[in-house]
């Protein structure tokens, strides 16, 4: 157990550490907020006024694209964070630390399992740091949230969090160095903003790509985060007595509501997928470095009668 | 090939390869207890792939390897207990302290809280880290970083140290203080040290040493059994005229004031001083340096001296 804190501290360390990582790790979110300052903000809040009753105030709308842009931004974060502060498991291979960690007779799986504690944690101090700050934004700008939602919220982080860590842990499983690092850093950093609906709503997508995104985990995690950051902005709606056509339509369009093949897919179901896949993933990971120790101790017996 | 007590390692048979390269090929040889071993070999010689079979961190083709009486097969955990490795570049991990990085080294061997903080003390006396201890690793110079290196190879009292090229591009002074604290732990603690060098004077002063040539093993022996038995004698005469060389009918080289004549062995020697001694008034008798041995027995120099 000592072995397992000590080594979860030295991976956490160093992410923090290491500058570039650190720093890469931030680059979508980064991508993200150039993208709401620079125009999304005003797009939304052009949608917004359009389908919403005149005379809504300016503290609902902006409560609705600030919202939007809090989802988005938690739901990058939670992935793109967790992959790269994970890369340290390759670093580690390339740098010739994972050959001084292997000459001493700690487990194949306490270095495993290290990598994905310390990952998650990282992952979770700045996407609650990142919630923290998203909060006292929202509070600024038009506060409809409740307690409830804020739960959720976290919950959600967490949820995403381990979601992103198990899939990054068994990718980078496979990787061993510099190139495959850095190849697939730039494509989760460029990429995963789009494919979870985090740059633009998968509504505004092709019906084929959202079919092909309704695969895909990540959305439901994106959808989870829209659900929850807004639900207090489209309470409110409600409240005032906006037409409740266009408040599903709303729903809609924002992705609060995600369908898979013509079926809305509930929020229980949406955590379902996550936690499934997640454990999945998870799984994998185990078994491949449980299974992989012993294959590889065989091999060594085999090859030494 | 029999095992005694007094052997802490017994090789026998290694084989390793990698695709169509032999890099150890039917390698057998034993080291004692306490004892200074060389291995020496040009690189690609196959001595780190040899260290890294030893430390359990690579897989082989065949052959045994014991170490302290332990399979390594049977007990790899145990193996890696009793050897401590300073490795041609070190595995440290530059963006944390000094005492960062020993301290999550020691835990990958069970040693915490109070065990460590009195092991770095020890260690922190014996290397003279006391300044170095806060530092990150990244910014120490060459030597200290070696310095380091031993401390994490020493961490957990092993009783075999592997030294894989110790000094290569060290300053003469920081070498000369690693060989101070080698010396002090053959001394004091019994320590065996197993050490790959390119500088031949090192392993001049080794008790035992094995040269290897393409991943085979081409000689063996003490430094003074393979000079005689490689080499001859050297004569080095001052003061002679080159009258007086030329009178002795043998090939002379001249090396500024002096001449060297080279001889089969120290009896060649005594048998041609006491022939001509009005030519021998000043001279010196040397027998032939590990360069030598190492050039006669591969037919290659090493580099690095």
């Amino acid at each position: 157990m000592n072995t397992l804190f000590a080594l979860t501290k030295r991976n956490v360390k160093l992410f923090f550490k290491d500058k570039m990582l650190f720093f890469t790790s931030l680059i979508t979110p980064v991508i993200l907020l150039v993208l709401y300052v620079t125009f999304l903000a005003g797009v939304f809040e052009d949608v917004f006024r359009a389908s919403l009753p005149e005379g809504t105030s300016d503290k609902l709308i902006n409560a609705a694209v600030g919202g939007q842009l809090f989802s988005s931004l938690l739901a990058v974060c939670c992935v793109t964070v967790a992959f790269c502060s994970n890369m340290l498991m390759i670093a580690d291979k390339t740098n010739g630390a994972r050959g001084d960690i292997a000459i001493s007779p700690v487990r194949r799986s306490t270095v495993a399992l290290s990598y994905f504690i310390a990952s998650a944690f990282s992952t979770l101090i700045i996407c609650f740091a990142a919630t923290a700050v998203c909060l006292v934004y929202i509070a600024c700008i038009g506060w409809y949230m409740s307690f409830a939602d804020i739960m959720l919220i976290l919950l959600d982080v967490i949820v995403l969090t381990l979601f992103g860590t198990g899939l990054s842990s068994l990718i980078n499983y496979f990787l061993s160095s510099q190139g495959q690092m850095s190849a697939v850093g730039t494509i989760i950093s460029a990429g995963y903003g789009f494919i979870c609906g985090a740059y633009m709503p998968i509504s505004q997508y092709g019906s084929v790509l959202g079919h092909v995104l309704s695969f895909l985990p990540g959305t439901y995690g994106t959808s989870l985060f829209r659900n929850h950051a807004l639900a207090g902005v489209l309470s409110e709606m409600e409240n005032l007595g906006y037409p409740s056509e266009a408040i599903a339509s709303l729903r809609d369009s924002l992705d609060c509501n995600v369908y898979f093949f013509g079926n809305s897919v509930p929020v229980g179901a949406m955590y379902a997928i996550l936690g499934g896949f997640t454990a999945l993933v998870v799984g994998a990971y185990i078994l491949l470095n449980v299974f992989g120790g012993k294959k590889r101790k065989n091999k060594l017996k085999q090859k030494a009668q | 090939m029999e095992e005694s007590k007094d052997d802490i390692i017994v090789i026998e048979g290694l084989n390793k390869s990698f695709g169509e390269i032999k890099a150890v090929n039917d390698l057998s040889f034993k080291v004692k207890r306490g004892e200074l071993f060389a291995f020496l070999g040009v690189n690609g010689a196959g001595k780190s792939t040899t260290i890294s079979i030893m430390c359990g961190s690579l897989s082989r083709d065949g052959g045994t390897v014991i170490i302290d009486g332990v399979n390594i097969d049977e007990r790899p955990d145990a193996v890696k207990s009793e050897i401590g490795v300073v490795f041609q570049s070190s595995g440290l991990d530059k963006q944390l302290s000094v005492s960062d990085n020993l301290k999550s080294r020691a835990a990958l061997y069970g040693i915490c809280g109070e065990a460590f903080k009195a092991r770095l003390n020890e260690l922190t006396d014996l290397l003279d880290l006391q300044k170095l201890l806060r530092r990150p690793l990244g910014k120490l110079s060459g030597g200290q970083r070696r310095r380091i290196d031993i401390a994490r190879a020493l961490i957990h009292k092993p009783r075999l140290l592997v030294l894989d090229e110790p000094t290569t591009g060290l300053d003469p002074q920081t070498r000369k203080t690693i060989w101070r604290v080698v010396e002090k732990l053959r001394r004091d603690e019994g320590m065996t040290v197993f050490l790959t060098t390119h500088y031949m004077e090192e392993a001049a002063d080794a008790d035992y040493v094995v040269i290897l040539s393409e991943g085979k093993k081409v000689a063996e022996g003490t430094p003074i059994e393979l000079k005689n038995k490689y080499t001859g004698d050297f004569v080095t005469i001052y003061g002679a005229t080159e009258k007086q060389i030329q009178s002795l009918g043998i090939k002379a080289e001249r090396r500024g004031d002096a001449y060297r004549i080279a001889v089969p062995d120290t009896a060649a020697a005594t048998a041609l001083i006491t022939a001509h001694p009005d030519v021998f008034t000043d001279y010196e008798v040397v027998k032939g340096k590990m360069d030598d041995v190492f050039l006669a027995v591969t037919g290659t120099e090493l580099a690095g001296e």
